[in-house]
């Protein structure tokens, strides 16, 4: 089937399967990298793209219930966000492999924060980050650049 | 510039595409033991290609140290083991393909604990055992033909009896093992289960043969043992095996050795084109978990609290295959022997094999699971006596000039202080009340002997290349490099360039393991820039030996060129009525020498830490006739953000002091202080992970 989805700001169409999932549109069919699988079951955050604003597991989410909503992957994360940068600035990262979807999830939280007009707490942050897994365990400095952000 | 890590501008080995490449995906075995006695490929398409285990027995055996393991397998071993190879065009097809294969069994006995396995009459896993001739066999191997042992090590140290006949169950015999002078024995056998890595990237590879050469791009900590072991089943020379290492999706040793890449380059030579197989998560469960171990540990002491003797025995379950088993079995020995200082020490060590997944290296390498026996014996022991298990330890700890139970002098040992920065950081009170608290201290070999090679050029504009065979995973190896070469010649770090391993290009290194890394390619570089500076400035090559080894009859020798120190305390209050463990203060203490790079010395302290909290709080694999239960990560949990905020720690430094790895020291430490500080509270940990369950059943009042 043909699918038109908008993603990174850009609309793009692509004919599918009707049973793919936006995780394997967005690797094999668009060739952004930074959505990764690596539970295959929507459990571990890799996978994590915004779905109009919103976290969500791109290994488990049908790519034709992604249209009509807006797909914001890391690549459309410009290299000057204040979250990228806190992330580089803390060093909170080692492989990385799971620091795309960190920085996703923490976008959402701390805009949510930032229209609440409040700060997260260290507890909030890891809250909002439990769906994540590094197993690095770089969870520390994580929270530490997040909450450095939202004060 | 932001790190290319943060906006996934950096590739890792699953992303890796190559025009014209194929899929493979693999058919396992639904038994833990079984003879393959038909393959019916009859529902499989046309355009499929299939490689069936007789079609690579004549490549023979591979393994490590044990060469037991086929390409694919004809016998398979244990549930999951890989019996036939499936590759199409594109991954959906072959992924269809894999389950129309139908494949015949006949079933076998099979065994599956490691006691067990020792048992008279118990299956054998294998009928015989043929040492490896790898680099990786770099110690005497010594199975036990007609039995389940695939690796026996034993410490006997001066004035023990030596040499005495072999059993698989030994019996402590305190005049023969130099109990005599002990007023005090305690004695206590421990279990930790087996786990999972769950590096978040699984393993992915692609393998393609070019003009007889065979290339291979992999995440691997081993490049140079990767390219032996596949040059000696494909009958090439080793430099006809190119192996190639984009940095790694994190591996803590689950991507060492021969993993996919033997299958991959198979199934590419009968396309004649490259081949990508890549590995589900569910597939990273049956490919290679951490040992489960039973470890047996007994300790006499006098009344005043001098330790005398101490005799260790572990049985180390290494599954279907022996991997690098027999290595973690020996490291797992001396570590249980702990940093302390006794009149006699003996050691046995049994790698056996079950058929369970194999197991093989992670992160704390055979100490986490006798360092977890050891120091809950040594703070039993404390119990026994009436002693403060702070000043226990402080009287018995090794210290500079003291003899290893291998004979080894001790240098550069700090021992002491980390264990009064741990014991300060949960307010210890000496002699008074410490209930909720514990504290655990350890000592890890670094890989001895080994060999690291590096080459350095110029390229312009003052600019320099690294030539290293280390491999990237996370660990930060690559930046500590260019750090360290850029203040060796006094230039900026990004003027240094540390491109991935290449085997075509890099020379030789031992491997990117036991936290050796920057030590060793450290002193190699120092070395490189000495002959860069001697030569006209251009091409430096530095070249460093760490000679040593130990007798594994005996035990004596140099177990490790220097030594990872560390020790852990924490602080916990349990809910009795629920079993609930919950931690208020984890602290690790752990001897740097020299930090290289602060910010990823201190991620690899709080990583050890968190892996070591889900060691000790709830990951375990657990098996049903060799079926792992709940192979994904909905039922096996791994710790989030939510698990790590009692951490904290310290990276002893020392004006002056050799660079010490700190890849795995925060790790085997922390269980036993968790577990001595739950035992204050009336409970008598032997067996982790102490969910709820397991603490309710060891408390001391329950009948």
């Amino acid at each position: 089937m043909n699918l038109l989805l908008q993603v990174n700001g850009a609309p793009v169409q692509v004919d599918v399967e009707p049973g793919v999932m936006l995780l394997e549109v967005l690797r094999d069919r668009l060739g952004l990298l930074g959505a990764r699988g690596a539970c295959g079951v929507g459990l571990c955050g890799t996978c994590t793209v915004l779905l109009d604003g919103e976290p969500i597991s791109s290994c488990i989410l049908l790519a034709p219930l992604a249209q009509s909503h807006t797909i914001t992957t890391i690549e459309g994360v410009p290299d000057d966000d204040p979250v990228v940068r806190a992330f580089d600035r803390h060093h909170a990262f080692q492989c990385g492999y799971c620091i795309p979807g960190m920085v996703l999830t923490a976008r959402s939280l701390l805009a949510e924060c930032a229209r609440a007009r409040r700060s997260p707490s260290r507890e909030q942050i890891a809250e909002s980050l439990g769906g994540n897994l590094c197993r690095c365990g770089c969870y520390v400095k994580i929270i530490d650049a997040v909450q450095e952000v939202g004060s | 510039m932001t790190d290319p890590r943060i906006r996934a501008s950096m590739r890792y080995p699953n992303d890796l595409t190559v025009p014209g490449m194929w899929h493979a995906r693999l058919v396992r075995s639904p038994y833990a033991a079984a003879r393959v006695v038909g393959i019916d490929t009859s529902l499989v398409p046309q355009d499929v290609v299939v490689l069936t285990p007789s079609e690579v027995e004549p490549l023979g055996g591979y393994g490590c140290q044990i060469s037991d393991q086929h390409v694919l397998a004809g016998v398979a071993r244990h549930v999951g083991d890989p019996v036939v190879a499936v590759a199409a065009a594109d991954e959906a097809t072959a992924r269809e393909a894999a389950g129309l294969v139908e494949v015949g069994y006949e079933e076998l006995s099979a065994v599956f604990d490691e006691r067990d396995a020792l048992r008279a009459g118990a299956p054998l896993v294998h009928d015989t055992h043929a040492v490896s001739d790898g680099d990786a066999a770099y110690f005497g191997l010594r199975p036990l033909e007609g039995t389940n042992v695939c690796h026996r090590f034993r410490i006997r140290t001066a004035g023990l009896p030596q040499g005495e006949p072999y059993t698989a169950d030994p019996e402590p015999d305190d005049h023969a093992d130099g109990f005599e002078a002990a007023q005090v024995i305690v004695d206590e056998t421990f279990r930790m289960p087996a786990a999972q890595h769950v590096a978040m990237e699984p393993h992915a590879c692609v393998a393609g043969w070019r003009d007889g050469r065979l290339e291979v791009t992999t995440g691997t900590q081993t490049p140079f043992n990767l390219r032996q072991d596949l040059a000696r089943l494909f009958g090439l020379p080793d430099t006809d095996v190119r192996v190639v290492c984009p940095p790694m999706g994190g591996s803590f040793g689950a991507k060492t050795f021969v993993r996919t890449e033997a299958i991959a380059a198979a199934v590419a030579r009968r396309l004649d084109r490259p081949v990508r197989l890549a590995l589900d998560r569910e597939e990273e469960f049956v490919t290679l978990t951490r040992h489960a171990a039973t470890v047996r540990v007994r300790l006499g002491a006098t009344r005043d609290g001098r330790f005398v003797a101490k005799r260790v025995w572990c049985w180390v379950n290494t599954g279907a295959y022996a991997d690098c088993g027999p290595g973690v079995a020996m490291k797992m020995g001396y570590a249980g022997v702990g940093p302390y200082r006794f009149d006699h020490v003996a050691v046995d060590s049994f790698c056996v094999y079950t058929n369970l997944p194999p197991a093989g290296a992670f992160r704390g390498y055979g100490a986490a699971q006798s360092v977890w026996a050891s120091e809950r014996v040594t703070d039993l022991m404390a119990a026994e006596l009436g002693i403060d298990p702070v000043e226990l330890r402080r009287r018995n700890l090794l210290v500079d000039g003291d003899r290893f139970c291998t004979g080894e002098t001790m240098h550069d040992v700090h021992f002491q202080e980390l264990l009064d920065d741990a014991a300060r950081a949960v307010d210890w009170r000496p002699g008074g009340d410490n209930r909720g608290k514990g504290v655990a201290v350890m000592l890890k070999g670094m890989q001895t002997p080994s060999r690291a090679e590096v080459d350095l050029r110029r390229v312009g504009d003052g600019r320099f290349e690294v030539l290293s065979g280390t491999a990237e995973m996370g660990q930060g190896a690559a930046q500590a490099i260019a750090r360290l070469a850029a203040d060796l010649l006094g230039v900026d770090a990004d003027q240094v360039e540390v491109p991935p391993p290449d085997t075509d290009r890099v020379p030789y290194d031992t491997r990117t393991t036991s936290s050796r890394s920057t030590h060793m390619m450290g002193r190699a570089l120092e070395a490189a820039v000495e002959d860069l500076k001697n030569g006209g400035g251009d091409y430096g090559h530095g070249r460093v030996v760490n000679e040593g080894g130990l007798d594994v009859d005996t035990g004596q020798g140099i177990a490790s060129s220097h030594w990872h120190q560390g020790a852990a305390a924490a602080a916990v209050e349990v809910d009795d009525e629920t079993g609930l463990l919950t931690l208020r203060s984890v602290h690790a203490a752990s001897y740097a020498g020299r930090v290289v790079d602060r910010a990823a010395a201190e991620l690899q302290q709080e990583g050890s830490m968190t892996m070591a909290i889900g060691t000790t709080l709830f990951e375990e694999l657990t098996f049903d006739q060799g079926h792992v239960v709940g192979p994904n990560l909905s039922d096996y949990n791994i710790p989030s953000a939510l698990d790590c905020a009692a951490v904290s720690q310290t990276l002893l430094e020392v004006e002056g002091a050799e660079v010490h790895g700190l890849g795995e020291t925060a790790l085997p430490p922390v269980p036993p202080a968790i577990g001595n500080a739950l035992a204050t509270l009336g409970y008598r940990p032997t067996e982790l992970p102490l969910t709820p369950e397991r603490v309710l059943g060891c408390a001391e009042d329950a009948s």
